[in-house]
């Protein structure tokens, strides 16, 4: 578990990094935290001839709130939603999946953007970024361009990212004050482990309880993580009870497409994200009718 | 009954154990902290196939690569090597480090690479080309026993290694008797203790001396006996270093295979060699994996609860080789009625060879699985009469005045007081309160269950498996050794002369020294000899340490008191009876100014010679080599024998929440009354429990070595194969208890499998305790999330119909 020979390039700047790999292409991997990429080159599942370590980038280290978006560059690691309350003050979200992520040492290393251009279908920080519609703002030497996450993600580990280009931020959109409640569920066989299945919600009601507004997302039910902004509409207008959240679930569990694997078959994981389809709303808006 | 512990002054004591420091600190010293100069690294091909014939290897394009040194195949191998010894009447089954001609299961190493690093081995090893050619294969061991089935060594003639149909007791008669009779199938699944050191392998060979080094991460009985043999050397061209400490084994780190081989490397190309495993490797092809069992039960009991006799069918997959893995169908013969009064049984184990792994020893060496299934059987059959699954256990349980109590199979137990240790356990997990708790979570919905099991640890075993599974073999000797010294300057080291998995053997020696001795354990160093300069020992194996290691240290400690009693009485002028120690000094009776103090009777053993009684060695040493209290016998033709002395025994309560939807368990609470006798170091055994029954949690809910249908391992990292962690282990309580066994030194017991004996049974008993509201139960382990949630589905579905 040693893996292939490969040189090894530490860029200075999102530019250095870029040019990096214009000048690879497909053999030029990058690395950040390496929590995925450095056990899958151990175990010679992946060979990349360079690795172009962007990790002391600084401008990929910060993370700002605007009035809009929650903008965190790709090599925040994901410690940092932990442990700067601004962050999930700005998209609550985040801090109600940040504990399902791995573990404290993972969290530790493991960087936002990682997370994201590893696009593991059953990870968190994917499931999150799908279910809120966030932008990853993408960058190579032929310049800038934003892509949606509802096209960021194509499939199991497979991204809408070039060869050439490189994650850089991602823009998490802030509801705003008000009656928000968010909820991630997930169950995996251990803490920490990847989800079999996970689903996040977050919900916006009104005064009198109505739903204004609501995302839904389901991640290790399909090739990738998927949002569910139809079915996330059928729920605005409604008191979010059991009914209206009833039929949500079930015509989820009919959509989704999931896996079977020696952990979970496809019957279980449809089934898991019924269950957790119709617990997340319910937490999220118990947590949205607390709020004034 | 038990009689009260005696007083000691640092046995059964809380103290620092003398390994910590190291450990703690990062201090210790690894196979993989031994770096010699020059030294070169292994890395293997492993066959992709798990049948196949290699139809050609070629090695050019590896060979060529900078830094590759040597490329070595199975026909070169095995033509310079021995085949490893097989545990049973199977001479056909040969074994070897690599494959020759063929290969018998996915993970075979079919070469091996030396290079410069490891990183440049495993870079050749990817360019050694190796032809197969696939044959049919068999991964189910019910389709390996039937006529048409592949054969996996086909001069063996047949998949079966061994058989037996073992009847003790008028098993018929108590079947015809009985009121009623059940019969149900467990399965127990391939699972093994995975420690986070896999296994590695430093061997260094002089040539001008003719001795080959070997530092290791093992654990194995005969383990330099068998190197040299394999190797063709004489024994004492072996030098296996025992000082190498070992992470984390409980049974796995056997390393035959892995030694011969970097030996044989080292000696065909006079450098330093070194294999270490990397997970993969130890994982497809360290032959780590552990027992793999079908269970047939069949129980014959009286309406009141009381068992009249058990019909126990034992089909063991061993995998492709066989060393002494068959022999763990032999130790539960031992136990074989578990805790309960039950006088006649019939038992056939069937050992049967597949295209998987080889199995190889683990923790408990074929215990747990039977105690699983035996814990099963009684529930069963409280659920059938409807009773209570305690007094059903209380009903049948030996009775603590029917000590020493002789069971059907020949061996007799020594000592115990199980109702009294199950009513502690019970006490501990506050019952009541329990079962309040566990109904309260059932009416709000969720799937709650207590589970309950008595369980034995036969422990300080001897090789008598051997013999009872192999009447070619009559080995009966099973001894252990200490060496004691008292140096000039009065330390005193005590020389162990086997390694040590981690098990606190330092400590072990220096309190029994210091307790024998009436010195300070914390000023007694403990050194492990090599294979060279070490008495006769076998391994720490079978939970045998504190009764023989204890044991032995004690009788070399004796032997050095007598001494200084009698340097004593020599220069007092007195008779050694009237000689007083205490405390390392000597005295005519009570009188201080007739006294020589240790310092000085140490003088005069070293340096005194005048002053030494005739006939006494000079210098301060003794050593003791002994055989298992019970000794060694051969069994009687009806295959009844006494192999373990010793019966450690645990009573598990658990209570276990499943949420009905997502099917997740979650154990709230979790007891262990134990009883080992006397603890030499509380602290060691209450460690070496926890540890268990995190184990026993692992076998229950998580581990297991699948295999796909095309034969190929698929939970070959730990993304698949799930060990629990700190979040899936609840808090755990130890319930002791003390009955002393009145065959060792100071009333000791084993107790190195404790807490994994008993915890798939009992965390079985809480799971189906859970599902009964279902009327539905599992009887297979792993109980994983996917089992429960289509048991769950399957019950709700039926009622759903009905």
């Amino acid at each position: 578990m040693k893996a292939a020979a490969f040189d090894y390039s530490r860029a200075a700047s999102v530019e250095e990094a870029c040019a990096l790999l214009a000048r690879h292409g497909p053999d030029a991997r990058l690395i950040a935290g390496g929590q995925s990429l450095v056990p899958m080159m151990a175990m010679r599942l992946v060979r990349p001839a360079v690795l172009v370590d962007i990790q002391r980038i600084a401008s990929l280290n910060e993370w700002r709130v605007e009035k809009d978006f929650l903008c965190i560059s790709a090599c925040v690691r994901q410690n940092v939603i932990e442990r700067e309350a601004a962050l999930s003050e700005a998209v609550p979200l985040l801090g109600k999946a940040i504990r399902w992520i791995g573990h404290v040492q993972t969290r530790n290393r493991g960087t936002v953007g990682g997370s994201l251009a590893h696009a593991d279908p059953s990870a968190e920080l994917p499931l999150v970024v799908a279910t809120l519609g966030a932008q990853c703002i993408v960058r190579s030497f032929r310049g800038e361009r934003t892509i949606g996450s509802e096209s960021f993600f194509t499939g199991p580990m497979s991204t809408a990212l070039q060869a050439d280009e490189c994650l850089v931020e991602i823009r998490l959109p802030i509801w705003g004050a008000g009656r928000i409640g968010t909820s991630f569920e997930e169950v995996a066989i251990r803490h920490g482990d990847f989800a079999l299945v996970a689903v996040a919600a977050q919900v916006a009601l009104n005064a009198h309880g109505v739903c204004e507004r609501a995302a839904l997302g389901v991640g290790g039910a399909a090739p990738a993580p998927v949002a569910f902004p139809d079915l996330s509409r059928h729920l605005v207008g409604t008191q979010l009870d059991d009914a209206a959240m009833q039929a949500i679930a079930d015509t989820l569990a009919k959509r989704v497409a999931p896996m079977s694997d020696l952990h979970a078959s496809a019957a279980y994981r449809r089934h898991l994200a019924h269950t957790l389809t119709l617990r997340t709303l319910r937490a999220a808006r118990d947590e949205a009718l607390t709020r004034s | 009954m038990s009689a009260p512990p005696k007083q000691f002054r640092y046995i059964g004591k809380h103290r620092r154990t003398k390994e910590d420091p190291r450990f703690v600190t990062g201090t210790g010293s690894f196979v993989a902290d031994v770096q010699l100069p020059g030294m070169k690294h292994v890395a293997l091909v492993a066959s992709p196939h798990p049948s196949a014939r290699i139809c050609a290897i070629r090695i050019d394009a590896a060979m060529a690569l900078p830094g590759v040194i040597a490329v070595v195949t199975g026909a070169e191998y095995c033509a310079a090597t021995e085949s490893h010894l097989v545990g049973v009447d199977a001479p056909a089954v040969r074994r070897y480090a690599l494959a020759n001609d063929v290969v018998r299961y996915a993970g075979e190493w079919v070469a091996a690479v030396v290079a410069e690093s490891r990183a440049l081995a495993e870079d050749a090893a990817e360019l050694v080309e190796v032809n197969y050619e696939p044959l049919p294969f068999v991964m189910d061991p019910e389709k390996a026993v039937t006529p048409n089935a592949p054969l996996v060594h086909p001069t063996h003639g047949s998949n079966v290694i061994f058989q037996r149909t073992f009847s003790w007791g008028p098993v018929e008669q108590r079947f015809r008797e009985a009121d009623h009779q059940l019969k149900f199938r467990a399965r127990w699944a391939r699972s093994a203790t995975v420690p986070i050191e896999t296994f590695g392998v430093v061997a260094n060979w002089h040539r001008a001396t003719g001795i080959l080094d070997v530092w290791a991460s093992i654990q194995m009985p005969k383990f330099p006996d068998q190197i040299a043999r394999s190797l063709r050397l004489p024994g004492n061209a072996v030098r296996v270093h025992f000082d190498v400490d070992v992470g984390g084994s409980y049974g796995v780190k056997r390393g035959i295979k892995h030694t011969v081989l970097t030996g044989y490397l080292a000696m065909k190309l006079g450098v330093p060699v070194r294999l270490i495993e990397d997970r993969l490797e130890n994982m497809r092809g360290g032959d780590m994996h552990g027992p793999d069992r079908i269970f047939d039960m069949q129980v014959a009991f009286d309406r009141d609860g009381t068992i009249r006799g058990l019909k126990i069918r034992a089909l063991d997959d061993v995998g492709a080789y066989a060393g002494r893995s068959p022999l763990q169908l032999g130790k539960p013969v031992g136990a074989i009625c578990g805790p309960y009064q039950i006088d006649a049984i019939e038992y056939e184990p069937i050992s049967v060879l597949t295209n998987k792994t080889a199995q190889e020893a683990v923790r408990g060496f074929g215990q747990a699985p039977t105690n699983y299934a035996l814990e099963l059987t009684i529930d069963r059959v409280a659920a059938f009469l409807k009773q209570d699954r305690i007094a059903i256990r209380r009903r049948n349980l030996i009775r603590a005045e029917q000590f020493p109590y002789l069971i059907p199979s020949g061996t007799t137990y020594d000592s115990g007081d199980y109702h009294t240790v199950l009513t502690k356990a019970l006490d501990a997990a506050g019952y009541e309160a329990l079962i309040a708790k566990r109904d309260a979570l059932r009416r709000a919905g969720n799937l709650a269950g207590i589970g309950i099991a008595t369980c034995l640890e036969p422990s300080g075993g001897n090789s008598s498996f051997e013999p009872l599974f192999n009447p070619k073999n009559d080995t009966t000797t099973w001894m252990d050794s200490c060496l004691v010294r008292v140096d000039l300057s009065g330390a005193i080291t005590g020389v162990m002369n086997t390694s040590t998995a981690g098990q606190g053997h330092e400590t072990l020696v220096s309190t029994v020294l210091g307790e024998v001795l009436e010195r300070d354990p914390n000023t007694i160093r403990v050194v492990h000899a090599d294979s060279l300069n070490a008495l006769p020992s076998n391994s720490p194996v079978g939970s045998r340490m504190a009764i023989m290691l204890g044991g032995a240290a004690a009788g070399a400690a004796r032997k050095i008191k007598d001494a200084l009693i009698v340097i004593a009485a020599h220069n007092l002028g007195v008779a050694a009876s009237e000689i007083v120690y205490a405390d390392g000094n000597c005295s005519v009776g009570r009188d201080a100014t007739k006294r020589l103090t240790w310092d000085q009777l140490v003088e005069i053993a070293h340096r005194k010679f005048h002053k030494l009684p005739a006939g006494l060695e000079p210098g301060l040493q003794a050593k003791f080599v002994w055989e298992v209290p019970t000794g060694g016998a051969l069994p009687t033709a009806e295959g009844r024998i006494q192999m373990y002395p010793c019966f450690s025994f645990e009573a598990h309560v658990v209570l276990v929440e499943i949420d009905a939807l997502t099917a997740q368990p979650r154990i709230l609470k979790y007891t262990c009354g134990h009883d080992c006798g006397v603890m030499i170091s509380p602290d060691i055994v209450h460690g070496m429990t926890y540890g268990g029954i995190a184990h026993g949690i692992g076998a229950a809910l998580y581990e297991k070595f699948a295999f796909t249908d095309d034969g190929q391992l698929s939970s070959g990292t730990f993304m698949d194969y799930l060990m629990p962690s700190a979040h899936e282990v609840p808090s755990l309580a130890i319930a002791d208890h003390c009955t002393p066994s009145p065959l060792t030194t100071f009333g000791q017991k084993g107790s190195g499998e404790a807490g994994y004996l008993g915890a798939p049974a009992a965390l079985a008993s809480a799971i189906n305790d859970a599902l009964s509201p279902l009327a539905t139960s599992i009887e297979s382990l792993p109980m994983t999330r996917l089992a429960l949630f289509e048991k769950i589905e399957a019950a709700r579905h039926h009622k759903g119909i009905a």
